[in-house]
């Protein structure tokens, strides 16, 4: 199952650029459009800082997506 | 142990590898022709000096323009081990099987020299891919 992301969305509504996310954070602008892409998913670490960066509970920044397989 | 003094660490062992290299030129350029010209540890040295002075500027600039933004975490390390697992299979069994082709050829000696620039090689070409990885 994949994983999905909000982060774009809630980004943009508190209008955040990625550069300034990116300082804050202190990981790269790749990351973090890889991550927004749902093309990498953070490590525990970095999610839980994100969690605590847009101050959102983690199922609003991240869920998976259950149309891609059933659980086993 | 923080980023910046493993940073500091790293420029100390890369400057100290490149001076002690340096002098082991100075040494076998002696050996072969008996003169040991020590006047070679001034661009040695200066060279060495200058061009971390100048991987300190471009840094500094960079930093300028991109902000406090770092230059690799932890997608860039995860990517960078991917990238060298698939590598040390790629160098184990392609030089494994060039070894068997020119076997086959009928070469059954290498000369040393050749060696160090296959290996010399390989090192440049995982330098570089590295490099390339690490800003994908």
């Amino acid at each position: 199952m994949k994983v999905i992301n909000h982060i774009k969305e809630i980004r943009l509504k508190k209008g955040i650029t990625q550069v300034q996310m990116a300082e804050d954070l202190q990981i790269t602008r790749q990351t973090i459009n890889a991550i927004e892409k749902n093309k990498y998913n953070p490590s525990l670490e970095l999610a839980l800082k994100l969690i605590k960066y847009f101050d959102v509970p983690i199922e609003e920044l991240f869920y998976l997506d259950e149309t891609k397989g059933e659980i086993k | 142990m923080t980023v910046k003094r493993l940073q500091i660490i790293s420029w100390i062992v890369i400057i100290g590898c490149m001076l002690i290299g340096g002098l082991l030129a100075i040494y076998l350029i002696g050996k072969e022709t008996g003169v040991y010209d020590y006047e070679l540890l001034f661009p040695i040295t200066i060279g060495t000096v200058g061009g971390f002075l100048i991987f300190l500027a471009i840094s500094r600039l960079k930093k300028k323009r991109n902000g406090n933004v770092p230059d690799f975490d932890e997608r860039s390390v995860s990517l960078i081990k991917k990238y060298l697992m698939i590598s040390l299979y790629v160098i184990l069994f392609g030089s494994g099987a060039a070894l068997i082709i020119v076997y086959a050829m009928g070469i059954k000696y290498i000369e040393t020299g050749l060696l160090m620039i296959y290996l010399f090689s390989l090192y440049i070409i995982l330098g570089l891919g590295t490099l390339v990885v690490k800003r994908l």
